[in-house]
């Protein structure tokens, strides 16, 4: 009977140490499984970091801001990634600055085209002409003086006005250039004249005008 | 009067009638289309006097408007200048004319003309050029801070001169009327 409790006792022991070397193997399998995730964890955030710094990404700003924002989540302590992290951040942020820039630039051209659409549209000479004509605003008058002179090869072009037309006879006003018209359209307040005829140059740009008595 | 020089100045007179007689007369409506231009550059001449006039325009824009003006006269015109504080009319050249409107002592000037129209109807003369005489009446209006304001219409004649020229654009010869403002004369001042 003492024997056999010997022999419980030793088995006991020995399954005891069998399972505390047992525990310990799993526990250093577990930490080395934890620093290779670790380490794989840093080298995914270090690929997806320089991934960003690269312009090839095809993301959008707003999602590439995402995914920095995950990476930093992840509070990974290490030196590179979080020298990467700083590189994409201001890589980002002035990413950022510029689209809001061409933002603020498409809305104002949005309301500007807006603003000439509520104003008639002009696009042609004629819509101009009468613009600068109508306008109770100097500076209004010279920007629209400038656009239109846009039109021109220069502002030394030349404008006959026609005021009477008989058979093969045409009577003309004394010749002046278009910056001197269309700063007559802004000094008298109306627009007398019609388009009867224009010349263009190769670049598309007027080199003679002709207009005529309404 | 020797002989021979009554006889040049016969020839003189002839030729001049030859010469009036061999330009081709206008149709009526071309002459109608002259008759609108010379009053149009009447009308122009008082919107720039109204722009020069008022305190609001920018100095550059007065005086690029000065310029502007100043293209619409024929050479040493004059402008009358009257006022209801004095009898007589003073003429000046029209560049100082301008001058003195732009700086003339009120804080606010208000200038309109009306009732443009012509009183003696363009006739050609015997050198070709075509002259009448356009009416128009001016509304004057300048006040001051401290609440002077003086109010006066006059009336104003004003000599128009139009001749056919001809000018080179880009190589093709442009026939065209120029109209030419001659003196202004004030032909009555009323107050209001």
């Amino acid at each position: 009977m003492k024997s056999l409790n010997k022999i419980l006792i030793l088995v006991f022991i020995v399954a005891i140490s069998a399972g505390e070397y047992s525990c310990k193997s799993q526990k250093k399998i577990a930490a080395e499984e934890a620093a290779a995730a670790t380490a794989r964890k840093i080298a995914k955030a270090k690929a997806d970091l320089e991934m960003l710094l690269g312009d090839n990404t095809g993301l959008s700003l707003d999602e590439k801001e995402s995914r920095l924002k995950v990476i930093k989540d992840m509070n990974i302590e290490d030196a590179e990634v979080q020298d990467l992290i700083t590189k994409v951040e201001d890589k980002l942020s002035r990413e950022r600055e510029a689209q809001m820039a061409k933002e603020r630039a498409e809305k104002l051209a949005r309301e500007r085209e807006e603003q000439l659409k509520k104003e008639g549209g002009p696009k042609g000479l004629n819509d101009y002409f009468n613009m600068i004509a109508n306008s109770s605003n100097l500076a209004t008058s010279n920007r629209y003086i400038n656009e239109a002179l846009g039109q021109f090869a220069s502002e030394d072009t030349p404008v006959l006005i026609i005021i009477s037309k008989s058979g093969n006879t045409v009577d003309y006003d004394r010749p002046t250039t278009i910056r001197r018209y269309l700063e007559y359209l802004k000094d008298q307040k109306v627009n007398r004249n019609k388009i009867e005829n224009v010349v263009y140059d190769a670049n598309g740009k007027i080199t003679e005008l002709e207009l005529i008595k309404k | 009067m020797n002989k021979s020089n009554i006889f040049l100045s016969l020839l003189l007179i002839f030729g001049v009638a030859i010469s009036a007689l061999a330009q081709p007369e206008i149709s009526p409506e071309r002459k109608q289309a002259i008759d609108s231009l010379a009053l149009e550059k009447v009308k122009d001449l008082g919107k720039y006097i109204s722009i020069i006039g008022n305190k609001d325009t920018p100095f550059s824009e007065a005086n690029r408007v000065i310029d502007r003006a100043l293209e619409l006269f024929a050479d040493d015109s004059q402008m009358g200048v009257s006022s209801l504080n004095r009898t007589e009319i003073e003429y000046y050249g029209v560049r100082e004319y301008f001058q003195r409107l732009m700086a003339l002592n009120y804080d606010r000037v208000k200038i309109d003309w009306f009732n443009i129209q012509y009183i003696s109807d363009l006739v050609r003369q015997p050198d070709g050029r075509y002259v009448g005489v356009i009416t128009v009446y001016q509304r004057f209006t300048g006040e001051t801070d401290d609440g002077m304001k003086y109010v006066d219409t006059t009336k104003k004649d004003i000599t128009v001169y139009v001749e056919r020229k001809q000018t080179q654009i880009q190589g093709r010869v442009i026939g065209f009327w120029d109209v030419l403002l001659g003196d202004i004369r004030v032909t009555e001042t009323k107050p209001g």
